[in-house]
C-alpha cells in the first residue's frame, strides 16, 4: 500500500488545494497512490469528514498534523484529544523533545519533516545544538525539498539509524504524488499507520524529477 | 525580535479601524470583469437582466489605512502581500451603495526557510445599502521579524 504522508489542504493557511481536487487529480493522472494524509499546519482538523470522498474515489484519506518546533517542522501521526491537550499545536517554538515524548505517550508518533532544509529542518539544528533523543523516523523524501536537502536528510538517517518516510508536502493539487511511502500491509486508519511507522515497516519513494537541484 | 502574538491579538484584533463608502457603477463592474478575462454576459454586459459583479470584484478595494495607525512594525513598510481570499455572500449590482469596514481579523506566526514570519490578516467586510453583507475579503500580509 502506498500513501503520500504529507499534504496540505485549504484548511492550512497556505494550502490552495481542496481535498476532492487531490482525489480527482490522483485518479485522472493515474498516480499510483492508495491514499494520502492531510497534515495541516499548526492544527489538527478534527471537524472535516472525508469518509464519503474516500469511498467515492477508493482512496484512504487520513488526518495528521505538522507542528513547528525548536528543531524545525514535525509531522505528528495518530493525533487524538490527549495529544492536543499535551501541547499547543499552534505554537511555533514547541520543544522537539516534548513533541516526541508526548506523541509517543498519547499513542502516536512524531516524525521530523524536510530535515535537510535550512531553519525548518532538523539537520541544521542538530549541528548547532546537538541531537535530540527519541527520534526514530524522519522524512527523507519531501516533495518540496531540493535534491541536496533530501540528500542531507538521507545522510542523517543513515548516520543515526533512522527510518525514512516520503511525503509530497503538497500545497497545490498538482504536487500530490511527488513522494510517498510504501507499506507492506494495508493501512486502514490512523492507528494502523502509527503501528506501521513504529514498527519501521515501510520505505520512502520519490517520483520527483532528478534534474531539480 | 521576539513577537508576542497573543498580546498583539489582544491589543489589535477585532476592532474596526477604517471605513469607506462607495457607489457601484455599471462601467466599473464591466471593466473589472473584462480585465479578469471574464466573458459571461451577466458579468460583462450591463444590459443583461442579471448583470452583477464578478465574484472577486471586492478584491480591488483597499482602505485608506492598511493597518491601524499605531500598529507596531516588525519590518520595513507593510511587508509583502501573501494573497487575498474573497468570500461571496450576495450579488453586487450597479447602483448599490457599499460600506466597507476594515479590521484586523487574525495575527499569527509561522516559520519557514527564511525564518520567522508574522502574518496579519486584514479583513474587509462589505455590506450594501440595505445592511446586507455581500462580501468578505481576507488579505494576508507578511512581515519578517527583524533579527
Amino acid at each position: 500500500m502506498i500513501l503520500d504522508l504529507h499534504n496540505h489542504s485549504i484548511m492550512s493557511d497556505d494550502g490552495r488545494a481542496k481535498v476532492e481536487n487531490y482525489c480527482q487529480w490522483i485518479r485522472k493522472r493515474e498516480i499510483p497512490l492508495d491514499g494520502f494524509v492531510l497534515t495541516e499546519h499548526r492544527q489538527f482538523d478534527a471537524s472535516s469528514d472525508y469518509e464519503s470522498l474516500a469511498g467515492e474515489y477508493g482512496l484512504a484519506i487520513l488526518k495528521a498534523s505538522e507542528v513547528e518546533t525548536d528543531y524545525g517542522h514535525v509531522l505528528v501521526f495518530g493525533v487524538n484529544e490527549a495529544m492536543q491537550r499535551a501541547f499547543d499545536f499552534a505554537r511555533i517554538d514547541l520543544p522537539l523533545a516534548t513533541v516526541l515524548r508526548e506523541a509517543e505517550r498519547c499513542g502516536g508518533i512524531a516524525v521530523p519533516c524536510h530535515p535537510g532544509r535550512p531553519r525548518v529542518g532538523m539537520c541544521a539544528h542538530f549541528e548547532a545544538h546537538g541531537p535530540v533523543e527519541g527520534v526514530s523516523v524522519i522524512e527523507t523524501r519531501n516533495g518540496g525539498s531540493r535534491a541536496s536537502e533530501d540528500e542531507r536528510a538521507l545522510r542523517l538517517a543513515e548516520e543515526r539509524g533512522y527510518r525514512g518516510i516520503g511525503g509530497s508536502d503538497a500545497h497545490i493539487v498538482s504536487h500530490i504524488g511527488r513522494c510517498a511511502t510504501r507499506f507492506p500491509a494495508p493501512i486502514h486508519g490512523a492507528a494502523d499507520l502509527v503501528d506501521a511507522l513504529r514498527a519501521g515497516e515501510f520505505e520512502a519513494i520519490s517520483w520527483k524529477s532528478t534534474s531539480k537541484s | 525580535m521576539e513577537i508576542d502574538v497573543e498580546k498583539l491579538k489582544r491589543d489589535w484584533a477585532g476592532s474596526t479601524f477604517d471605513t469607506a463608502e462607495f457607489e457601484i457603477q455599471a462601467e466599473d463592474l464591466r471593466d473589472f470583469a473584462l480585465a479578469c478575462g471574464e466573458t459571461a454576459a451577466h458579468y460583462t454586459d450591463p444590459s443583461h437582466p442579471d448583470f452583477r459583479a464578478v465574484p472577486n470584484f471586492t478584491s480591488r478595494y483597499v482602505g485608506r489605512r492598511v493597518l491601524p495607525d499605531d500598529f507596531p512594525r516588525f519590518s520595513e513598510g507593510f511587508g509583502f502581500d501573501a494573497g487575498k481570499c474573497v468570500s461571496v455572500i450576495a450579488a453586487i449590482r450597479p447602483g448599490d451603495k457599499i460600506l466597507a469596514k476594515s479590521r484586523i481579523h487574525d495575527i499569527y506566526t509561522k516559520t519557514g526557510r527564511s525564518g520567522t514570519m508574522l502574518f496579519i490578516v486584514h479583513r474587509m467586510e462589505f455590506s450594501n445599502q440595505r445592511g446586507e453583507p455581500v462580501s468578505i475579503v481576507d488579505w494576508r500580509m507578511v512581515q519578517r521579524s527583524r533579527s
